[in-house]
């Protein structure tokens, strides 16, 4: 590792509480919840950090659950290595600088100014706990460092339509940011490109004094919302601070890369299949870069035909099966099984996002549906055939995706 | 009205100093010697600044600018500190100002001035 990279501090967020995506969010933290069969969101970011050498790490957490903590337990803390002083901790909020929990994103650091005060990095690597991409860090800090930013954002190129929900950037030609707006109406396009907008990633490298100067003039402001997108960022820019957008690229490709913030069930939805497609956004086989994670000893998944001799077969296509599954002569389909899904002969799923241990009753059938851990779905139910029904029972959303929540009364 | 200044130091001899000096200049001054009494009198009500000894005894002045910062952020408050002390602690940093101890106390009132005219 280089000497850049070796001073950096990474501090992530990750105490939304994630509203936008009940029922996924019911029992557990926004983070912690289950993507890609087998993973946790917040795995991403955490492979990004231990394979990128980023081993100096803070979760702020703010809504703590035993599933979050379980998972840091057992999937991450063990591997970062206490005596090279590696270390994978939670911050939630200390009531240092009063009674409050985080309010926003920029609070959550200020209320934490005596953790930076302890470590004194020449850097902090600043994340989201909810995005999914693959990314090596130390490439955006050498940027920075090379650069004599006070400030390197992450940048994506995103289609104009959708990037209206995200901080839009415009750059001069040497990367240098002179205009964010957070969540403009009419974003901006990218030079020569008027069908995209370049937009923060939501992940920074601050220089570390420059950092903690913000902080605190934006915690002394009574009419700040206490916000890099709205707040921090814009004022940088505004008083002539070094700003820069650093183009996100795949390691692999050198194209732009694949990069989705789960903020909604639809965007959850279409990030399970950006990673099960046959050609997938971000190869979660690839051991060059590996996405880590906990999975129980659980038996291998298994695919048969129905018990008794019947000749109807079991099948899985085009889909992710976790450990522990089990199709009995059912068919699946370009959907996301997690550890212990049991589906059920005659069972008709796809196109769906099934959570641990779901378990799907005989001659079912399901499309487009997110079931959440530990639900039984009655033999013969149809769900996500109708929405105007499925809307009566479950919650379905503007893209029309039916999410089933746990504990659902029948 | 007179804008009202709370200093704050451990020195008695020190507290009369800054006091007949800065109510000379036309400020309300008042004074406390430690953290539990500077805690009550900010309980009685806003100062328009504090000036605050960083080396007591009891609390340090950077726990009690904590302790200050966290009752209302945007209390202004003015370390009496030497440069490194105050650069070298990202907490000090949530004063609005610091000055060097010295019984010149030039420097102590521009600093004052700034705060109150929110030049700083």
């Amino acid at each position: 590792m280089n000497p850049a990279s070796a001073n950096v501090l990474t501090m992530i967020m990750a105490g939304g509480r994630g509203e936008r995506l009940y029922p996924l969010t019911r029992d557990v933290a926004k983070p912690a919840v289950t993507i890609a069969g087998c993973y946790r969101i917040i795995d991403f970011t955490l492979s990004n950090c231990f394979n990128s050498g980023m081993r100096q790490v803070y979760l702020l957490t703010q809504y703590s659950n035993v599933t979050m903590n379980r998972h840091m337990r057992l999937a991450w803390e063990p591997i970062f290595r206490v005596e090279q002083d590696e270390f994978i901790e939670s911050l939630p909020p200390q009531h240092r600088s009063g009674e409050d929990w985080y309010h926003g994103t920029a609070d959550s650091l200020y209320q934490n100014i005596n953790v930076l005060q302890r470590h004194r990095p020449g850097n902090v690597l600043v994340l989201s706990g909810d995005h999914v991409y693959r990314m090596n860090y130390v490439g955006m800090i050498d940027f920075h460092v090379g650069n004599g930013a006070e400030l390197t954002i992450a940048a994506v190129k995103i289609e104009r339509a959708r990037a209206c929900e995200f901080g839009v950037m415009g750059t001069d030609p040497d990367g240098r940011v002179r205009d964010f707006v957070e969540k403009p109406e009419n974003p901006p396009a990218c030079p020569g490109n008027p069908e995209m907008s370049l937009c923060s990633m939501g992940v920074y490298v601050f220089s570390t004094t420059k950092l903690v100067r913000e902080l605190i003039r934006d915690a002394k402001d009574r009419h700040s919302s206490h916000d890099f997108g709205k707040n921090i960022i814009p004022s940088l820019i505004e008083r002539g601070d070094r700003v820069f957008a650093y183009p996100f690229r795949d390691e692999n490709t050198g194209s732009s890369g694949y990069w989705r913030d789960i903020g909604t069930i639809d965007s959850y939805f279409a990030c399970n299949f950006d990673l099960a497609a046959p050609q997938p956004a971000i190869d979660i086989y690839d051991r060059r870069w590996p996405i880590r994670t906990c999975v129980h000893p659980y038996p291998p998944a298994r695919i048969v035909g129905t018990p008794g001799g019947s000749t109807r077969r079991g099948e899985a296509v085009d889909s992710l099966i976790s450990p522990g599954c089990a199709i009995s002569g059912a068919r699946v389909e370009l959907s996301v099984l997690s550890p212990e899904v049991r589906i059920h002969s005659g069972a008709d799923v796809s196109q769906c996002v099934l959570m641990e241990g779901v378990e799907v009753g005989h001659g079912v059938a399901l499309r487009k549906t997110i079931v959440c851990p530990g639900v039984r779905i009655p033999d013969g139910k149809r769900i996500g055939m109708d929405n105007r029904a499925d809307r009566a029972r479950y919650t379905v959303t503007r893209g029309g995706v039916t999410a089933v929540p746990s504990e659902y009364a029948w | 009205m007179k804008q009202k200044l709370l200093v704050v130091d451990d020195e008695e001899n020190l507290r009369e100093f800054y006091r007949l000096e800065l109510e000379e200049e036309g400020y309300s001054v008042d004074t406390a010697a430690n953290a539990g009494d500077v805690l009550n009198k900010l309980d009685a009500g806003r100062y328009d600044a504090i000036i605050l000894d960083i080396q007591m005894p009891g609390m340090p002045g950077i726990d009690l600018l904590q302790r200050i910062v966290t009752r209302d952020r945007q209390q202004p408050v003015i370390l009496n500190t030497s440069y490194a002390s105050y650069q070298e602690n990202f907490l000090a940093w949530q004063a609005d100002a610091y000055v060097v101890k010295s019984s010149d106390t030039g420097e102590l009132k521009q600093a004052i001035r700034k705060v109150l005219t929110g030049q700083i």
